[in-house]
């Protein structure tokens, strides 16, 4: 080094030049508003009767967590493949994407990860159980009862199913036929709650005595044996009809039906159309008989929908009045129906049109009105001073607790109202038990989904569900600007010609890639996919991310608000500084 | 961006004074994300030579080299040419101006300097005035805007300059519109430009600022996505200044961008129909040049 | 090797010994010379450096600003109307202490056209904290430039190399053009304080608010006062290498003068020759040439003038309103001693009009004939003709 050069390092040299970072202002000082992650309530989970977290489960869809996706719907439903076929799912007529193109394929999506489950041979998703020494007694082995004895069984109950039947399933395995619901599909299912240590006896149909006997076994008993008996119609020649559910029961006992001719099947509801066509299949030609509209008959509008396509015949505002026989055939002679005004619970009221009836030709008559208990003690008593009717249950104490569920206290008939039932009962019987009787209508408040009547399990149980908001994320809170439109994945089925000729399953289980495109599609509404946006865009570089988790640094937060507005699917909310 | 193998980090540091909201931080943090720490941004006056900090501070993680005014495209030709006469090709020089040091003042320096060929990447964030000295018109201002110069009645009437065309003319490799409303698109932008190498790359970034445009801060991106939904800024990019191609489509109608923004309140019916008009006729222009 | 070479392109050989790596110019009439040769030797790989020609002069000393703060060793050369045009950058410059050396050719502003020496363009930059040397030959310019790095690098602050238009730009002369080894042994490579590095990034030139603005000027003019002591080290170790030194000042007679005449540039020579005239005839007048005028060598010049009887300031440049930029100076130097000479003020050879034997003569003898300077500024040469016309 030169003498000039040494010397020029004690020349001043002040200069505008950094030597910190900006990090030093804490410029959150300058915010008046606060942003912060708030999950909320999506409307598919309002919506679903068992209230399951569809949102978070088609997010765990996209990312490829079958597994993860699949317990969280075994959090609120231990039927994932059974009701990714038959459930009537609302939770589709709610989905905020109906707004924007179509909705979600929710029930396609639950059912391809009820499947993959079996496929992928997940083992039991659900360890460690506790147990708290206390039994209960389960009548029937419907969806109702295997849903209540699922879900006590994980709250540390030990629970006894008693079935009358010769296998497990109620209505599963008897009402609903193989096209919709294959067997083995169900013995899938039953099988994983049997595998959390619920025991099923079968053949064991029980009688009034039970519930003295019960008292010195059991801590409590759930009712969940449905509807057991074909209501009558209170016309002539009635026993010339033939009772649906016992001829549904036939088929999936194996029997061999032929059919012929044309048959008449009076109703409107599930069963009618699943005899109609289950007619069909086995060669008939079914008209349906109903006396009020096609859009007032209780069946879901899918199933109807399917029906007419298959080929079945549906006669509406016709009322029967008597059958008789005419040599081989029969003679269905039929009130014709006008509409009236409304009934109470808002449907269109119908009335006789003057006198005028007709009649029609059939080879047979099949009856399927409806279903009712079969013995009166599984009816809820009345004005008892103990009784507690929930939406989907009826608790009495008198010297034991007994729940009725099902198909015994739902207004809707539906398997998942069912599951709902078993929930329901599940989560009362253990606050009857921790907190007592007088805490159950608070106690499952607090595990609502929404502002809806369907209750979580996660909630109950503690899980990170419970700090979701009660808000129902509606479809202007969406920032649709981040979602394409794009078609719902239709997933391939059997031809119609094909279909109408056997009892197999119609609909295959959505592919692999059609399921994560179809979850992709999902807004996700009120639920943080980790999309990043927030992150992204913070012009203060305040939000950090740690452990998959994001957080608003405030000493830095400037309280713009771009994140929560950026948010697609309005999981972060914003809020006054509190001074 | 995981398709764009962009790292995660972040090149902007907190503490800043940019405003709330402010879309030409974004546009930084967005940039910086893909062209990383092997990276000499050169500044002129700007909003941005404020949010980079007063001494002894600075915003980022980079070396800036704050330059006058008018001299952005110059100050950075000449940090490449030292750059690499010291044999270091590997760092890029970002030029990163307002559109006042790109469209008015700084104009002169930068059509020299691509005309040139000089290898740096030039970006525009154009909040369309100057918002720095307190949102005087610039000639970025569009067509009925009212600033502080351009007040009353007398608010604009004349059509912002288009200087991406400006730009294409010089037959530069690379010109390209970004939005932040549009963080793939523009980092992917970005990272184009960063490995077109040898010559001059010009991004024109639409940055919103809420401040000069009377937009509430959360709506910054949101105005700014607008912007291209409505067609008034188009996502395009222009290689050789002759191959276009179009990015995004929009559809959306103009009044919708114009009525959230307090710059445009004072415009009636007609007026917006007029401003209506020049997208359409600008939109149709481009879409010639995209070709079929 | 002795070479006779333009003033120009004794600038352009200084800048190749001094091993610039970025040149960056806008062309001006006279100083196109310098960078077309420097062009050349670009071109032919006699010097490994870009040259990069921008569009204007605005844009020329912004980009050696951005090479320099880069961490090379630069050049620029303007003139006139290009200086000006310079003139926001090279506050720029200078208060980001950057050392790039520039050649000014000294030449007149418009209107009217002119493209000729004047001195007004390089002494309208003296506040842009720039140090400023004028030199006198072809010799004197290689010479300085070289130096101009040396210091420049020492205290970080611009050097611009000043030149007369023509009379010195392109005049040819014999200049000793020194071995590339000797130069490096005077000028070793360069070593910045400053520079844009990726592994340690820094902001440069940020905001400077008021509480940190003046004592970051403050520094410039400590490091400014630095420079007369500095440039006498930089042209001792230059002497003992070359054999050559100038100093901030030069003085040609003046230990027993009563009157001193103070020039700049080329009208230097000519004066030699004046004084040498007037003391044949027993005139006792001495010379001083004025070489460095940023920093002010005020020091050396009260010590030189403080026995002298009378000063004579010739000054080719005017400051309107005011009078002679360097009488001004000379006066500022001198007003605070208790007894200090008159000075008096000249104005000549503005617009490339010669600046003749004859005019400097008459220059002393109006000093020597009048016991005070009858204003501030005197215009000779002036044709009376044309003044009432």
């Amino acid at each position: 080094m030169t003498t000039a050069q040494a010397s020029s390092d004690h020349i001043s040299l002040l200069i505008s030049r950094s030597k910190i970072s900006t990090e030093i202002n804490k410029t959150g000082s300058w915010c008046f508003v606060r942003p912060g992650y708030q999950d909320r309530t999506a409307p598919c989970s309002a919506a679903c009767p068992v209230g399951e977290d569809i949102g978070r489960i088609e997010m765990l869809a996209v990312q490829g967590l079958f597994k993860k996706a699949l317990e969280t719907i075994l959090q609120e439903n231990p039927f994932p493949a059974v009701c990714g076929r038959v459930c009537f799912h609302p939770c589709e007529g709610a989905c905020n994407r109906g707004e924007f193109d179509e909705p979600i394929s929710i029930n396609k999506l639950e059912r391809f990860l009820g499947d993959i489950a079996f496929l992928d041979g997940f083992g039991p998703s659900i360890l460690n159980l506790p147990n708290n020494g206390k039994k209960i007694a389960i009548v029937g082995a419907g969806p109702a009862g295997l849903a209540a004895a699922y879900f006590l069984t994980r709250l540390g109950y030990v629970c006894d199913v008693f079935e009358a039947a010769d296998a497990p399933g109620g209505l599963l395995r008897w009402g609903i036929p193989s096209y919709r619901l294959p067997s083995d599909i169900l013995e899938n299912e039953i099988q994983r709650i049997q595998n959390l240590g619920v025991r099923i006896h079968c053949g064991e149909k029980l009688s009034e005595d039970f519930l003295i006997e019960a008292k010195e076994r059991y801590q409590a008993v759930f009712l969940g044996c449905g509807h057991g008996r074909s209501t009558g119609m209170n016309i002539a020649g009635e026993q010339m009809a033939v009772d649906g559910l016992k001829f549904l029961y036939r088929i999936r006992n194996g029997e061999k039906l032929p059919m012929q001719g044309t048959i008449a099947v009076i109703g409107g509801g599930n069963s009618a159309i699943d005899i109609a066509r289950s007619l069909i299949r086995l060669g008939a030609k079914p008209i349906i008989v109903y006396r009020r509209r096609k859009q007032d008959m209780p069946a879901f509008e899918h199933e109807i929908k399917m029906a007419l396509e298959e080929g079945v015949q549906i006669q509406e505002l016709l009322s029967p009045v008597r059958i008789d026989q005419d040599g081989s055939d029969y003679i269905l002679s039929l009130q014709e129906m006008k509409v009236g005004e409304q009934d109470a619970d808002g449907r269109a009221r119908v009335v006789p049109k003057d006198s005028k009836t007709q009649s029609l030709r059939v080879n047979q008559v099949f009856s399927a009105i409806g279903a009712e208990p079969d013995e009166v003690w599984k009816v809820p008593p009345e004005k008892i001073p103990e009784i507690l009717t929930l939406s989907h249950c009826t608790i009495t104490q008198q010297d034991l607790p007994i729940v009725f569920g099902g198909d015994l206290t739902n207004s809707n008939k539906s398997v998942t109202d069912a599951v709902a039932s078993g929930k329901q009962a599940a989560m009362a019987l253990d606050t009857l038990f921790q907190k007592g009787w007088e805490n159950i209508n608070d106690r499952l408040s607090e595990c609502r989904v929404g502002n809806s009547p369907a209750l979580s399990m996660e909630i109950y149980m503690g899980g990170d569900r419970k700090n979701r908001s009660r808000h129902i994320v509606a479809y202007n809170e969406v920032n649709i600007d981040y979602f394409q439109p794009c078609n719902r994945v239709v997933s391939l089925s059997v031809p119609l010609q094909k279909s109408i000729c056997s009892f197999d399953e119609i609909d295959h289980t959505l592919s692999t890639t059609g399921a994560m495109s179809e979850a992709q599609r999902c807004f996700n509404c009120g639920i943080c996919n980790g999309c990043d946006n927030c992150r992204l865009f913070c012009p203060e570089v305040a939000v950090t991310l740690e452990d998959n988790k994001r957080q608003i640094n405030f000493d830095y937060c400037k309280g713009c608000g771009i994140c929560v507005v950026e948010c697609p699917r309005s999981a972060m909310v914003i809020e006054e500084k509190k001074v | 961006m995981m398709q764009l193998n962009i790292p995660d980090r972040d090149y902007l540091n907190s503490g800043h004074v940019g405003c709330p909201g402010c879309g030409a931080t974004i546009a930084m943090k967005l940039a910086l994300r893909v062209l990383g720490e092997k990276t000499v941004v050169v500044i002129p006056a700007c909003c941005w030579s404020i949010i980079a900090g007063n001494y002894p501070q600075s915003a980022l993680k980079v070396p800036i080299l704050h330059t006058a005014f008018a001299t952005t495209a110059a100050a950075a030709s000449g940090v490449r040419a030292a750059l690499d006469m010291k044999g270091d090709t590997e760092t890029t020089v970002v030029g990163w101006a307002g559109d006042g040091g790109t469209f008015d003042i700084g104009f002169q320096a930068l059509s020299g300097a691509v005309e040139r060929q000089e290898d740096f990447i030039y970006v525009c964030y154009d909040n369309e005035a100057y918002m720095n000295t307190g949102v005087q018109r610039s000639s970025s201002t569009p067509y009925g805007t009212r600033t502080t110069t351009t007040p009353g009645t007398e608010w604009k009437k004349t059509r912002k300059k288009n200087i991406v065309e400006a730009l294409a003319a010089h037959r530069i490799s690379y010109t390209a519109t970004a939005s932040i409303a549009f963080p793939d698109d523009m980092m992917r932008k970005f990272k184009k430009a960063m490995e077109m190498k040898g010559g001059p790359r010009f991004i024109h970034v639409f940055a919103s600022c809420p401040t000069g445009w009377g937009v509430a801060s959360e709506l910054s991106i949101k105005i700014a996505r607008l912007a291209v939904q409505t067609n008034m800024f188009p996502l395009y990019e222009v290689e050789d200044g002759v191959k276009y191609t179009l990015n995004y489509k929009g559809n959306r109608s103009i009044d919708e961008y114009l009525k959230m923004q307090s710059r445009f309140k004072h415009l009636t019916e007609e007026d917006i129909q007029t401003i209506q008009e020049m997208v359409n006729e600008d939109w149709q222009l481009l879409l010639r040049k995209i070709g079929p | 090797m002795k070479k006779v070479i333009e003033g120009s392109h004794a600038v352009s050989e200084a800048v190749r010994l001094a091993r610039v790596k970025v040149l960056s110019a806008y062309p001006i009439t006279p100083q196109t010379h310098i960078v077309e040769s420097l062009s050349e030797y670009c071109a032919d790989g006699s010097m490994d450096a870009r040259f990069m020609c921008v569009e204007s002069e605005h844009s020329a000393m912004a980009s050696v600003i951005g090479a320099a703060s880069g961490g090379v060793r630069t050049f620029t050369a303007s003139s006139s109307h290009g200086l000006a045009l310079m003139h926001e950058l090279l506050h720029w410059a200078s208060g980001a202490r950057l050392p790039i050396v520039m050649a000014e050719v000294n030449r007149a502003l418009g209107p009217g056209w002119n493209l000729w020496m004047d001195q007004t363009d390089s002494l309208a930059q003296r506040d842009t904290g720039w140090i400023q040397l004028y030199c006198e030959d072809g010799q004197e310019v290689l010479d300085t430039t070289i130096q101009a790095y040396r210091l420049a690098e020492m205290v970080n602050l611009p050097v611009m190399v000043v030149l007369d238009a023509f009379f010195l730009s392109h005049t040819y002369e014999p200049v000793n053009v020194p071995d590339q080894e000797q130069v490096d042994r005077f000028l070793p490579s360069y070593v910045p304080r400053i520079q844009l590095d990726t592994a340690n990034p820094c902001a440069l030139n940020q905001m400077a608010p008021p509480p940190v603005y003046m004592e970051m000027r403050h520094s410039t003019q400590m490091a400014m006062e630095q420079v007369p002591r500095l440039f006498k080290q930089v042209e001792d170790e230059f002497f003992s290498i070359f054999g050559r030194a100038y100093g901030p000042v030069e003085t040609v007679l003046c230990e027993d003068a009563e009157i001193v005449m103070i020039l700049t540039g080329t009208a230097a020579s000519t004066c030699r020759q004046v004084i040498s005239d007037l003391r044949s005839k027993g005139e006792k007048v001495g010379l001083l040439k004025l070489k460095m005028f940023r920093p002010f060598p005020t020091e050396l010049i009260r010590k030189i003038l403080e026995p002298i009887q009378k000063v004579a300031v010739v000054d080719r440049n005017f400051s309107f309103g005011a009078s002679g930029i360097f009488a001004q100076e000379i006066r500022a130097a001198l007003c605070n001693y208790p007894e200090h000479p008159p000075v008096f003020g000249y104005i000549t050879g503005l617009g490339g009009r010669d600046v003749t034997p004859e005019i400097l003569e008459d220059i002393y003898w109006r000093t020597r004939n009048n016991a005070t300077p009858k204003a501030e500024s005197q215009w000779v040469g002036l044709d009376q003709e044309i003044v009432e016309s």
